[in-house]
């Protein structure tokens, strides 16, 4: 599946490395993995194990300093302590003491530094790995290049579901890959219910069906034949089982409130529930982030948030033995400015896009190893820095998806799905 | 098909030698080989074709150069008149304008249609001009021993030209008007209609908007709707389309006094401007050549930067937030006198050459007057080998789905048109008409090519080139939006209208009405739909299926109920959807359907609810 240049450029990527004498941690742990076992190639078995991505969006760019790479020591420290977690040499904001207990399950991406500083060009930046505009075109997002890799295109559920949020779609790859979005969670799909009884819907799909039969056989169109695709599909999701993975009022009580309460609790519990249904990919979102004021009270609240829901899924996973076939990322659009800021009563920071954090559990990853780290501020990127290609890439990798594949735009411009990136998959299996 | 991966273009190389020489030993289906065959011959016309350009140019070359001399005297005086008109203005006027105004550039549009072009008969006379079209369809036809599908009936032809041109189906009484005439002109006369209706220019709009104000978060404070606006009213006046693009090309001031500005404003950096203008204007794609020169076309870096230059000088102002106090009505464009300063306005593969016409000569301009208009001239002179074509390319494929050359923006050598000197000549025609763009349409409307049947007969089924039957369209969203609102009868669609254009008026903000929030979720993240795909998916059907858009009990009652026979209500539900009446194994078959229900009402609303649903009310047959 993987051309014989990509092990190539791995193989370059890890002499130039080693040439350059940055033997620490990230790096570490791909050594001893290698030092275990010297007769394995380069885990290459271990890619494409990935069936569903869990994409937990944290909406504003989170503070890397207060949540995946603190820095105590440093000038604009904040409030927050580090922990120890289940790695040792591994530190969090104890405000995730939850999550910490998971590290091993776990890889934290220290070495981000994107492009974009605006909001909005950044989400696109970091969906797509392209740059909003470039030549003109619009870009799919991460999800809808799974769903239309991986997707399935019979399965009864889309294969790409966003919940409580708009997110980024499919670009040029055209409706067929777009996310199905659950505005409310608690609510499930929209337009999922008929609005007539049973019978009376069975009635009217058997008149439709009847006029569809009689237009095709006279007009004999493909387009005729994709619309009654998109219906039966349609009703396929209304009338399946697999539709219940919307309805989070099935979970039992104790279950759920493992989760903690609230949108993104609700959110992250129906992302588990579509995993178990085999979609492929999920887009679920944490707001607040923007914390250019009093950081400290935001970001210790979200943190909660995401400490219990993101801890009950990796156990719900793990119990289902589906960790390690799914990935799930916790990121955000950017980190923020190491320093502190001098406005208002109660300062925050700033946007950050030069070096911040991500964080990934789950997916068959060797788990407890850090890619990249920063300067004792937090602010510069002093080794392995991960671009959002980079990043991307990864994730295709683990999925299978040979990112070095191209699309085919409407007008017949092809475009590769990721643009020269630099993996990082071998650091992490 | 056209988001399948891309096929090396080695592997498709050799798989075309491969298949010249030896057919059979390559599996290909006998649509691929008929395409290939096709291809070869169309080929080999073009080179016919271009040694007969060559003689032809050279006795217009002489013929120019005789011309010459007079336009140059002509321009000289209409030079001089511009100067007075200016002068006089400038007396009116004897404070000057403040700064952050931006005064409109002196340089007016000059139609350039060449004599021996507006001399054409059949570029005042649509009858004729269709005529001409129909033999070289036909011909072409014959050569490829397609027979074709029967001219369409009535009710065919009425929803098939409303939506065409109006972007709606016709209401109950307008079908029944229509269906219900005798007089033998009524095709012709409803086509006139249509034209006039303002309708038409939203339609318009609706399919030009989306090219050229990008959906970005840049353009969030940039307002859409003056420009969306002053689209659908050229479009409605029928401003012939030279000036349009003149217009839109060289525009300057402010949104408010002239809302063509818009366009700069939403396209903030030079390779936007250059790629936009080429690929909609022109028909070609030249964003490659920004970075590199282009691989299959011949477009050099050189070229594509020689364009750009023309775009060099213009200023856009940065929308600001409204809700900060940023009056975005008073925002706008200037053409400056050396390079724009602004940040991000030239991207990194920036080339800095000389101003020069797409494969054409360098102009010289002097160095403070304004280059737009001089690229604009260029453009829109009925000569200019690109305009015209681009134009009548693009709108037969509006209306057939497929243009003579696919994609329509990507005219080049290697892309030959299906029919090129049919492309050639009505491109002339257009030219010659005055580049009157109701006068293209109407005449595309009167051919039997248009009116023929979507049904295809034995032996045509396969042909997609020779528009041996009608294509079925798939209605865009905004197509799709408007029927349903119409099938909802007029004062829902009123409601629907006026809160659309109340959500505009208060945010002025794009995608705040339903139906802006009923296409967004339609084209769910894509720019523009497609009219020959269906590419609507789950959460589409789910929402026309379960949304209370369809199968109002309330709805269908109003349409059906206050009939008591069963035959007349599903003949109104019919006429009111479908713009047809039934025919009478349905209407058996309904009745049946509406006698053994429980409810009638209830049967009525099931009825209207697979109607809506069905894939013939959501194509344009």
């Amino acid at each position: 599946m993987f051309g014989s240049h990509l092990l190539e450029s791995t193989r370059r990527r890890f002499l130039q490395l080693s040439a350059a004498g940055v033997g620490t941690a990230s790096l570490s742990g791909w050594l001893k993995a290698l030092a275990n076992n010297p007769a394995a190639a380069p885990t290459q078995r271990s890619r494409g194990r990935v069936k569903s991505v869990i994409l937990l969006w944290m909406d504003g760019g989170p503070s890397h300093k207060d949540t995946f790479d603190l820095k105590p020591d440093s000038k604009g420290a904040g409030d927050f302590r580090p922990i120890a977690t289940s790695v040792p040499g591994i530190e969090i904001s104890e405000h995730l003491p939850q999550l910490a207990k998971w590290m091993h399950k776990g890889t934290i991406v220290r070495g981000m530094s994107s492009p974009e500083g605006a909001h909005a060009r950044a989400k696109y930046n970091l969906h797509t790995g392209y740059r909003e505009g470039q030549g003109g075109l619009s870009y799919p997002s991460i999800g809808s290049i799974v769903a239309c890799e991986k997707g399935s295109p019979e399965a009864s559920v889309p294969n790409f579901v966003s919940i409580g949020t708009r997110t980024y779609g499919s670009g040029f790859l055209g409706p067929k890959y777009q996310p199905l979005i659950v505005t409310s969670p608690s609510r499930g799909v929209e337009d999922l219910k008929a609005t007539v009884s049973e019978r009376q819907f069975d009635n009217r799909l058997g008149l439709l069906g009847e006029m569809e039969a009689a237009f095709r056989g006279q007009y004999k169109a493909d387009v005729i034949v994709d619309h009654k695709t998109a219906y039966e599909r349609a009703v396929q999701l209304m009338h399946s089982q697999e539709a219940k993975a919307f309805d989070i009022s099935l979970e039992p009580s104790a279950a759920k409130s493992r989760y903690g309460s609230g949108n993104f609790a609700d959110s992250v519990l129906m992302a588990r529930r579509l995993v178990e249904v085999g979609v492929p990919f999920i887009e679920a979102s944490l707001g607040g982030w923007d914390t250019h004021q009093d950081n400290w009270t935001k970001v210790k609240s979200n943190s909660q948030q995401v400490d219990a829901a993101m801890s009950a899924l990796i156990a719900d996973l793990n119990e289902r033995g589906l960790l390690d076939s799914t990935l799930i990322i916790w990121m955000g659009e950017f980190g923020r400015t190491p320093h502190i800021n001098t406005r208002g009563a109660k300062p925050g920071r700033d946007h950050y896009p030069k070096a911040w954090s991500l964080a990934m559990f789950g997916g068959g990853m060797a788990g407890g190893r850090v890619i990249g780290r920063t300067d004792k501020e937090g602010a510069i990127v002093e080794e392995r820095k991960v671009a959002p290609v980079d990043f991307l890439a990864t994730v295709c990798e683990l999925m299978g998806i040979d990112h070095t594949r191209k699309n085919e735009t409407p007008t017949g411009r092809p475009v590769q799905i990721v643009e020269k990136p630099n993996a990082f998959t071998q650091e992490i299996l | 098909m056209r988001r399948n991966r891309v096929l090396p273009i080695a592997a498709l190389l050799v798989a075309v030698l491969l298949l010249a020489q030896t057919t059979e030993t390559v599996a290909q289906t006998p649509k691929q080989v008929q395409q290939f065959k096709q291809k070869l011959r169309q080929q080999e016309v073009r080179k016919k074709l271009r040694e007969l350009q060559k003689a032809k140019e050279a006795a217009r070359k002489a013929k120019a150069q005789a011309n010459e001399k007079t336009k140059a005297a002509e321009k000289a005086k209409a030079q001089a008149n511009e100067k007075t008109k200016a002068a006089e203005k400038a007396k009116k006027k004897p404070t000057p304008e403040p700064e952050s105004t931006p005064a409109p550039t002196a340089l007016t549009f000059q139609p350039q249609v060449p004599a021996e072009l507006t001399a054409i008969p059949e570029a005042q006379d649509a009858a004729a001009f269709a005529k001409r079209i129909d033999d070289q369809i036909d011909a072409a036809l014959r050569n490829e021993n397609i027979t074709p599908s029967p001219i369409c009936n009535d009710e065919e032809f009425l929803r098939r030209v409303y939506l065409d041109i109006t972007g709606v189906i016709p209401t109950l009484e307008q079908t029944r008007k229509f269906l219900d005439s005798t007089d033998p002109q009524k095709r012709s006369l409803l086509i006139d209609e249509l034209l006039a209706d303002p309708h038409y220019g939203r339609h318009l709009a609706d399919q030009w908007i989306p090219k050229l104000y990008p959906k970005e978060s840049n353009n969030r404070f940039v307002l859409k709707e003056p420009l969306y606006n002053w689209f659908q009213n050229q479009f409605n006046q029928n401003t012939r389309w030279d000036q349009f693009v003149f217009d839109l090309v060289t525009a300057t001031g402010t949104v408010e006094d002239n809302p063509a500005v818009t366009y700069y404003l939403a396209n903030r950096s030079v390779d936007k401007l250059t790629d936009t203008v080429t690929q909609h204007f022109l028909g070609i794609q030249l964003q490659c050549a920004q970075c590199h020169n282009h691989p299959f076309t011949g477009w050099k870096q050189q070229e594509y930067w020689g364009m750009a230059a023309f775009f060099s000088r213009v200023v856009p102002q940065n929308p600001r937030n409204a809700n900060r106090g940023g009056d975005n009505m008073k925002i706008g464009v200037t053409e400056g006198t050396t390079r724009t300063k602004l940040r991000d306005f030239f991207p990194e593969a920036t080339m800095d050459v000389a101003a020069k016409f797409l494969g054409g000569p360098e102009p010289k301009i002097a160095p403070r007057e304004p280059q737009r208009p001089v690229l604009a001239s260029w453009m829109v002179a009925g000569d200019n080998p690109y305009f015209a074509r681009a134009m009548v390319n693009r709108t037969w494929a509006q209306l057939f789905g497929r243009g003579f050359v696919n994609p329509i923006d990507d005219m080049h050598p290697d892309n030959p048109p299906s029919h090129p000197e049919l492309l050639s000549d009505m491109a002339r025609i257009f030219a010659g008409s005055g580049f009157d763009v109701k006068f293209l349409t109407k005449a595309i409307c009167l051919t039997n090519t248009y009116q023929r049947s979507s049904r295809p007969t034995a032996g045509n089924e396969n042909d997609d080139i020779y528009f041996s039957h009608m294509t079925m369209k798939v209605m865009i969203p905004e197509q799709l939006f408007d029927s349903v609102t119409r099938v909802a009868g007029p004062t829902l669609e009123a409601v629907a209208k006026n809160r659309q254009e109340k959500a505009q008026a208060g945010k002025r903000r794009p995608g705040n009405g339903a139906r802006d929030q009923f296409v967004t979720f339609f084209l769910a993240g894509s720019e523009a739909a497609s009219t020959t795909e269906y590419e609507a998916g789950i959460p589409q059907a789910l929402r026309m299926m379960n949304s209370r858009l369809a199968g109002s009990p309330a709805l269908a009652r109003n349409i059906a109920g206050a009939f008591s026979k069963p035959e007349t209500a599903i003949e109104n539900l019919y006429l009111t959807t479908l713009s047809r009446r039934p025919t009478e194994a349905e209407t058996a078959r309904l009745t049946g359907y509406i006698t053994q229900a429980d409810n009638a009402n209830t049967a009525y609303s099931d009825i209207l609810w697979a109607l809506v649903n069905s894939s013939e009310f959501t194509m344009v047959r």
